[in-house]
């Protein structure tokens, strides 16, 4: 056990290295203290942030719409999809809707979600909702379609009705691939809101990245964009770990 | 080291041992100072079961895994990297996937600095030899497995190699194209008596195709014995003599004990 | 040479039932089934939009839509914008195209940069990199430098992430094949493990390219200006909800047109790859 820990640690050390570089170099003078503040007035300015409850406020406003659109978008996502694989008319009426909006960039929704639903927390929770269902449809629609025909012929010999042959064997049939694609859709629901919250809100991590660039508060601007590359990177490695837990059975 | 034998010795195996240590686990011994010699123009077949080390030694030979412990001479010259005096067949053809049948036989000719013309006329020589003439521009992909292993012999023969290390070369082939790709390999050998070492766990194939037969110890390996067999006449109608199912069934003993034990088990 | 049979146990690639030979009218039979249901789709919007149900602010037709696009069109606004958002994507994709592979290789080879690079990659993946946006902006100003840096940054990480995974993977057999033939170091790395690694490393670009458009379109959302993404904000500020369904059609043909054009690259270039249709035996 200590050993995997030192050998995180080691893995990681470039990454020290990189803030020992930011650190001497602005402080020396070789990067310009205007282009890069130095690492520890950015330390600061996070921790100002922090008391003075802007860092707060606006972290919950962007993780709560985060969060909304990302659940509504799983579980919209894989029951459609699931449904899609088994069902056929459910598959011919969502397949072409599928089909034409996969090469649709969702980044290209914000001004349209911007026209419908303004500036405030529904535009987002909708593009969200909107933008992470895709990959979550397909996925369950990919996991579920491959799910063996004898488990659900043995569970329908036993007296399984469809309903619970859908639920009981299909769906954790289909877990595995439907839980990748909750991997991609967070990654791509962190995008989504910084997106559109840089471009278009009035309060959120994005919105106070904007509003403090422009309020030329560099060291704090860097701080609110360290934060939110680490929350994107936390919530993946948080995400990989249950993942891990809940298909324990497959290895 | 003459043993009233008067051929030289193409490739000297001395004391090699080998340790494989995997990235997760413990460090295991392949091979226990294993000494072998491989005479000129002999077809030496390496026998034993799964996880003897055979291939590992063919690739000690082959200079793609450095030597530890040990010694490895071909001719004067100690074995510290691959060669051309070396050619090598694998079980799983090793064709490169995005060139053409003609294209991976001219390889090796182009490196050995031969004429434009003389790489040609070399590379159709060999393609015929193996009977692949018309597939020249065909994808290694286009190919079945018999084919495919063909061009790979062709491969490796254009370069005019002392030494063929083959291994399990017919491993990944059905029953039947194998027993064609035996005699055929047969044939090419009686036609260019090259020196081949030969690495299988078949063991009427190693009678069928060697002269001796090094039988290979379960892991750590080591050489238990080497049987001769030579016979007569080598061809189909050899399989039903007497002498030869005689020879198997006593080789197969011999590596039956190891089998087991490699299996976990005692004899 | 023996009749069609294909080779099993292939790697399936998504979507693709074209791999048995098929007659013209198979063909013709399987467009029309797949496009008959976009068709509807499309009928559908146009007929919903026309029942009143939602106001033109909500849903334009279709066809004003259409009829915006072809505007853009014969104004000459769909070129300009469309050419410099397609610049400005593909000068940054050529750059972390070129720059990817490099780094990919030298991970993959030289154990100290692994070693400096991996945590650099392995964080850097799931992070929403757009959030740098403004940090680019402030280092490289409000034009093309900035958003071409974001894309670079953005598009890299796919890219080398295939790259080290291919070269990676090449078999041993193989450069072991070369050498014994007579290669050495330098034509090893050149002549078999990067074709080895081909397949990878297209697939690593493939990635790459859609993420560069799409990255390209958001700067300009945010920066304004010309460009797709500036047309859209523009309209969409101005609420004009035909201009901004014609943003969309537009940005959608031209993602199209690039996923088709890559996997037509992919087949000339993986010719040797693909599984072929029939197989000779002797």
């Amino acid at each position: 056990m200590k050993q995997s820990l030192l050998a995180t640690a080691w893995r990681y050390t470039p990454l020290l290295l990189l803030v020992l570089i930011w650190e001497a170099g602005t402080r020396l003078g070789i990067i310009s203290k205007w282009a890069l503040p130095t690492f520890d007035s950015v330390a600061v300015a996070w921790f100002n942030l922090l008391e003075s409850g802007d860092l707060i406020y606006n972290g919950a406003a962007s993780l709560m719409r985060a969060a909304a659109g990302l659940g509504l978008a799983v579980v919209v996502g894989a029951v459609l999809g699931i449904l899609m694989a088994w069902i056929k008319p459910v598959r011919i009426v969502f397949n072409p809707i599928v089909q034409v909006f996969y090469p649709i960039p969702k980044s290209a929704l914000i001004p349209i979600m911007m026209l419908w639903l303004g500036f405030g927390h529904m535009s987002k929770i909708m593009l969200i909702f909107l933008g992470c269902m895709l990959p979550v449809t397909l996925s369950a629609f990919n996991g579920a379609r491959g799910v063996d025909h004898v488990l659900i012929w043995s569970a329908r010999s036993l007296g399984a009705s469809w309903r619970a042959v859908l639920w009981e064997v299909i769906t954790p049939g289909a877990m595995p691939e439907i839980l990748a694609g909750v991997r991609t859709s967070i990654a791509l629901s962190f995008v989504l809101l910084v997106s559109s919250e840089l471009i278009v809100s009035r309060e959120g991590l994005g919105y106070l990245i904007g509003w403090l660039g422009d309020g030329g508060v560099y060291n704090g601007m860097f701080a609110v964009v360290l934060t939110v590359a680490g929350l994107g990177f936390a919530a993946d490695r948080l995400y990989l770990m249950l993942m891990r837990r809940l298909l324990v059975w497959r290895e | 080291m003459a043993e009233g034998n008067r051929l030289a010795a193409a490739i000297r195996v001395d004391g090699v041992s080998h340790v494989y240590r995997p990235p997760r686990g413990k460090p295991v011994l392949a091979l226990d100072k294993i000494s072998l010699e491989v005479r000129e123009r002999e077809f030496l077949a390496l026998l034993g079961p799964s996880g003897c080390g055979k291939s590992t030694l063919l690739y000690l030979m082959g200079g793609f895994m450095p030597i530890s412990q040990g010694s490895i001479y071909v001719g004067e010259r100690a074995v510290t990297a691959p060669g051309p005096d070396r050619g090598v067949v694998f079980q799983h053809f090793a064709l490169f996937p995005w060139k053409t049948v003609r294209q991976n036989v001219l390889y090796g000719l182009e490196k050995l600095g031969l004429p434009r013309e003389e790489q040609r006329r070399r590379a159709q020589e060999y393609i015929d030899m193996v009977k692949l003439t018309g597939f020249e521009d065909s994808y290694p992909n286009q190919l079945s497995g018999g084919m495919k292993q063909r061009a790979a012999i062709a491969r490796t023969l254009a370069v005019d190699p002392q030494i063929l290390l083959m291994d399990e070369p017919f491993g990944a082939l059905d029953a039947q194209t194998r027993s064609l790709m035996q005699e055929e390999l047969l044939s090419i050998w009686q036609r260019t008596r090259k020196t081949v070492v030969f690495v299988t766990h078949d063991v009427q194939e190693a009678v069928y195709l060697a002269e001796r037969i090094a039988v290979m110890t379960a892991r750590p390996g080591r050489i238990k014995t080497i049987v001769d067999s030579r016979f007569q006449e080598k061809g189909p109608g050899l399989l039903k003599s007497p002498a030869f199912v005689e020879k198997v069934d006593y080789v197969w003993n011999l590596v039956r004990q190891e089998a087991i034990a490699a299996q976990g088990g005692k004899a | 040479m023996s009749e069609a049979r294909a080779l099993p146990g292939k790697a399936a690639e998504p979507r693709t039932d074209e791999g048995r030979a098929m007659s013209i009218s198979g063909v013709a039979a399987q467009i029309l089934i797949r496009s008959g249901s976009v068709i509807a789709l499309l009928i559908g919007w146009e007929l919903l939009a026309r029942s009143g149900a939602f106001t033109t602010f909500l849903l334009p037709p279709l066809s004003l839509v259409l009829e915006r696009v072809w505007d853009d069109v014969t104004s000459g606004a769909l070129v300009v914008n469309l050419g410099l958002t397609l610049y400005r994507a593909a000068v940054g994709f050529a750059v972390a195209a070129v720059g990817g592979i490099i780094l990919g290789v030298l991970i993959a080879r030289i154990p100290f940069v692994h070693w400096l690079f991996d945590p650099i990659v392995s964080v850097g993946f799931p992070m929403p990199k757009i959030a740098f946006l403004p940090v680019f902006m402030l280092w490289f100003g409000l034009y093309d430098v900035s958003k071409i840096s974001m894309v670079i940054f953005d598009s890299i990480f796919p890219v080398i992430a295939a790259t080290v995974a291919g070269t990676q993977a090449v078999e041993n057999q193989l450069v072991w094949s070369a050498r014994s033939l007579g290669a050495k170091d330098r034509a090893v790395l050149w002549e078999i493990v990067m074709p080895a690694a081909l397949p990878q490393i297209l697939t690593g670009l493939q990635i790459a390219l859609p993420i560069a458009l799409i990255v390209t379109i958001v700067c300009e959302m945010l920066m304004g200006g010309e460009g797709l993404g500036g047309a859209m904000i523009q309209s969409s500020r101005f609420a004009d909800s035909p201009g901004v369904f014609a943003g969309i059609f537009e940005i959608a043909i031209a993602g199209w047109a690039v996923i088709k054009g890559q996997e037509w690259v992919r087949r000339k270039l993986l010719v040797w790859h693909q599984e072929t249709q029939s197989v000779a035996t002797m």
